[in-house]
């Protein structure tokens, strides 16, 4: 653990490097397609099986499902 | 601290987050949505329909908690963005402090507010016809909530050369109890009507698992998230400061 020094408990990380931006993009992208997807991006079938796949999550996360 | 080592600090809650929220999600919700599922069947028998599953029950019952985990981590890779980006902008004295704060917004406005306005309901209740408006709903309501955030922030900046503290408080939580009751009554309503022959006492047992659920990942993220950054975790006698 050397990054709890002295110098980074006073002077604070605040920034958030570009890679990052895009990491949670990819994050809220895969977010989407496991809660979301219903066929607007995948074919009709392969959008069907990772809705039933992931159908109780969708339900129990209280996402709009069905 | 490195922004990597937020990162890693972040995805370790969100897995953490995930699977405490699998674990309601396999105990709690699973025969809550057993109960749902004899509904349906019941009306396919009514109706003389027999539907070939896609995915079996098993499947479906194991990858619905796989799903919360993933869900959990992306969770936790998204807070910690958001959370070093505000850092010096979250109220708290500590790290643990405005984690707790952060997690506590998050689950206001991200869970709480869609779960009052549009709840979860459970198989056998939704309309295939208006999932798109459904969905719609729901994401406004999101997006409504994140303005309240910024309306709320904005007003205790405002407030802040002004007022005293507790009264810029004060009103900070009567800005946001406004905001979130305009929602409530003017956002449109979810179009569906109940189905008849789900009971209403599944519903509610329904959408409390799924609040408890949600509930369950908001509070571990936070708490696990917020043990993990806070230098005074592992060296009680330094208390990092921000210099505001």
């Amino acid at each position: 653990m050397a990054d709890i020094s002295p110098a980074s408990a006073t002077t604070p990380v605040t920034h958030v490097p570009a890679w990052a931006w895009a990491l949670a993009a990819v994050a809220v992208f895969v977010l989407y397609l496991l809660t979301q997807e219903n066929g607007a991006l995948l074919s009709a079938d392969k959008a069907m099986y990772l809705h039933e796949l992931t159908h109780d999550a969708r339900h129990a996360l209280g996402v709009p499902c069905h | 601290m490195t922004f990597p080592a937020f990162l890693r600090r972040g995805a370790a809650a969100g897995a953490a987050g995930g699977f405490s929220a699998a674990l309601v999600e396999w105990l709690v919700v699973e025969p809550v949505i057993r109960r749902a599922l004899l509904v349906e069947d019941a009306r396919a028998a009514r109706h003389h329909e027999h539907e070939v599953p896609l995915v079996t029950r098993t499947a479906q019952f194991g990858a619905g908690g796989v799903t919360a985990i993933v869900v959990g981590v992306i969770f936790g890779v998204v807070f910690t963005v958001v959370f070093v980006r505000l850092r010096d902008r979250i109220p708290g004295t500590t790290d643990l402090g405005r984690a707790l704060v952060l997690a506590v917004t998050g689950f206001a406005v991200l869970t709480l507010l869609p779960a009052l306005h549009i709840p979860a309901n459970p198989p056998g209740v939704g309309d295939h016809e208006t999932v798109n408006e459904r969905t719609l709903i729901y994401v406004l309501t999101l997006l409504v909530g994140l303005l309240g955030v910024g309306a709320v922030s904005a007003v205790d900046r405002r407030l802040r050369r002004r007022a005293t503290d507790p009264v810029r408080q004060a009103l900070d939580i009567v800005v946001g109890v406004i905001w979130a009751g305009g929602a409530l009554l003017l956002l449109p309503d979810s179009p569906d009507a109940v189905p008849a022959d789900v009971p209403a006492g599944l519903l509610w047992d329904f959408r409390l698992a799924s609040l408890a659920q949600l509930s369950m990942m908001w509070l571990v993220v936070g708490v696990v998230f917020g043990l993990l950054v806070d230098a005074r975790t592992l060296r009680p006698q330094r208390v990092p400061q921000l210099t505001a």
